[in-house]
């Protein structure tokens, strides 16, 4: 079986730019991001959470 | 009611079962370990960023509060159908609480919930875990020592000296590869973080075929109008973090300061450290059973692994067969319904990521991660199947939770501070794909998405106090979801 090198993978990927680094790092920009993945999460855990849903015995 | 364990499946399950049930019913909880570990934080922990206090505290106050019976104990032997002086089925426990140490006694159920998570099997790969030549971080005693060996780690780098680190799994079929992986990326922060980032090689050792497998076969979700791979994603932050990999590995043994491994190619090779995180494989805990008459069932109610049966599809079939309805829906054992097991402690039907053997026989297959939110999830449907059972009989209908129709959220910190700390959040739906509903990705791309930010950092403290107020049962704990 022939493996992917992993460090010429590595060594392939796409680097984030430095605007990308500190949008990462920006309070207020993070601020935004933290409301819209808590909105993400809480759409998915509605969506896995069925436990009344009932399955015969 | 007896639940085996008080971790989150097992924590949650007591919880709801006192809300639920509580009313003319005793909910009893059996656990060896006298504290609650919110294992999600042990990372924090590892790296010297939280005490052992800040992600544990004692059940027997919690539980005494919430009028559950708690023995400290570990339990032995399961005995479904009683034997000949009780026609109850029991528990055979023995108490590891210092007030009644070494004592054996009999705990009888009308309905058992099993949640006692793994048993972290070290002794798989010769010289792995806090006894023999690495760390883990799979418990907050194990975490502590993993802190330490790494401020010792760092203290070398700062003579000049430079370090190399392995983080990753000890073993070709381990799963928790996130937890690994976040492990690696807290590291590479602590020793930028020292001024000594020049002085570590950091290289992350792992089972999985590819960077961003995380045992569920990776993910694919939409980022800017292109629909993108955790494996692209994950490799571009080991480029950017300067962390090697070694992928498609099975630790064979580790020696001081040596870790021998095989590839999935075949070939061996070894990774010299001089600190080692790898985590164990997980297997069943030993528990047994035995029927009415002493003989040993346990081959009848748990699979090799030791994990207990429930109702999934066992049956071995090819992964090119798998399906998403293999999957268990209720968590019962089929021999005896009024057993239930959640969370780690169930069997899973077959791995999520595909299972691969090298040119030696040697099967490399990441496990499936069946922790966390998971957990907590089949711990609540349990009860509420039990709440229909006790109200309707054993004919009722009952709850269904399967990993098929479940998400996960994964949020895996990779430094800390509250301005300049950073996390890759990641979401699945469902944990198990389902090629049948999404036939593209086996997986919903609306809800499953990956970013990297100090949001992410956010999120993972702020579960971590949820979680934590949730589990100490204070004013409106079932409000916040599982």
């Amino acid at each position: 079986m022939t493996m992917e090198n992993p460090g010429e993978a590595i060594a392939r990927a796409p680097l984030p730019t430095e605007k990308t680094l500190k949008q990462r790092k920006n309070v207020f920009i993070q601020l935004t991001r933290f409301a819209a993945i808590n909105i993400k999460m809480i759409r998915m855990i509605r969506k896995g959470h069925h436990p009344m849903e009932k399955t015969e015995n | 009611m007896v639940i085996l364990g008080a971790g989150v499946a097992g924590h949650t399950a007591a919880l709801h079962a006192k809300r639920m049930l509580g009313k003319g019913n005793e909910i009893i909880v059996i656990s060896p370990n006298s504290k609650y570990n919110w294992i999600p934080s042990n990372i924090w922990v590892g790296v010297g960023k939280m005490s052992a206090e800040q992600v544990t505290f004692p059940l027997a106050p919690v539980y005494k509060k919430q009028g559950i019976t708690f023995h400290q104990a570990l339990a032995q032997e399961i005995h479904p159908e009683g034997d000949s002086t009780t026609s109850s089925g029991y528990v055979q426990v023995t108490y590891t609480d210092p007030a009644r140490n070494g004592e054996v006694s009999k705990i009888e159920y009308d309905f058992l919930v099993n949640a006692t998570g793994p048993k972290l099997n070290f002794a798989a790969t010769p010289g792995l875990g806090p006894d023999g030549h690495t760390v883990s971080v799979c418990t907050f005693g194990h975490a502590m020592e993993a802190a330490k060996s790494l401020a010792e780690a760092i203290a070398v780098m700062k003579t000049g000296k430079r370090q190399s680190i392995a983080v990753g799994v000890g073993h070709g079929t381990c799963t928790c590869e996130g937890a690994a992986f976040e492990y690696a990326f807290n590291v590479e922060h602590e020793v930028r973080a020292a001024g000594v980032r020049d002085f570590a090689d950091i290289t992350y050792i792992t089972n999985e075929y590819e960077l961003g497998d995380f045992g569920v076969g990776g993910l694919v979700f939409s980022q800017q109008g292109f629909q993108t791979s955790s494996k692209m994603w994950t490799e571009s932050l080991f480029r950017e973090r300067g962390i090697s990999a070694i992928l498609g590995a099975h630790v064979e043994k580790v020696e001081p300061n040596a870790v021998h491994y095989e590839l999935v190619d075949g070939t061996k090779d070894i990774l010299k450290f001089d600190f080692a995180m790898l985590l164990p494989p997980f297997r069943g805990v030993d528990l047994k059973a035995f029927d009415k008459a002493g003989n040993d069932i346990s081959d009848q109610i748990f699979a090799a692994s030791g994990f207990m049966k429930v109702d999934a599809d066992y049956s071995g079939k090819p992964y090119e067969e798998w399906l998403a309805s293999d999957w268990p829906k209720t968590y019962r054992n089929p021999l005896y319904p009024n057993i239930f097991a959640v969370g780690i402690a169930f069997a899973p039907p077959h791995q999520i990521s595909k299972p691969r053997k090298s040119p030696n026989g040697t099967l490399i297959a990441p496990s499936p991660p069946r922790t966390g939110m998971p957990s907590g999830i089949m711990g609540k449907a349990a009860i509420l199947s039990i709440r229909e059972l006790i109200k309707s009989g054993s004919g009722a209908a009952v709850a269904s939770a399967s990993m098929s129709d479940m998400g996960a959220a994964c949020v895996a910190s990779a430094g800390s501070g509250l301005k300049r700390g950073s996390a890759a959040s990641m979401t699945m739906y469902p944990v198990v794909p389902d090629f049948v509903k999404y036939p593209n990705t086996g997986r919903s791309v609306e809800e499953t998405f990956g970013e990297i930010g100090l949001a992410g950092h956010w999120i993972k403290l702020l579960l971590h106090y949820m979680f934590i107020y949730k589990a100490k049962g204070r004013f409106g704990w079932f409000l916040i979801p599982e």
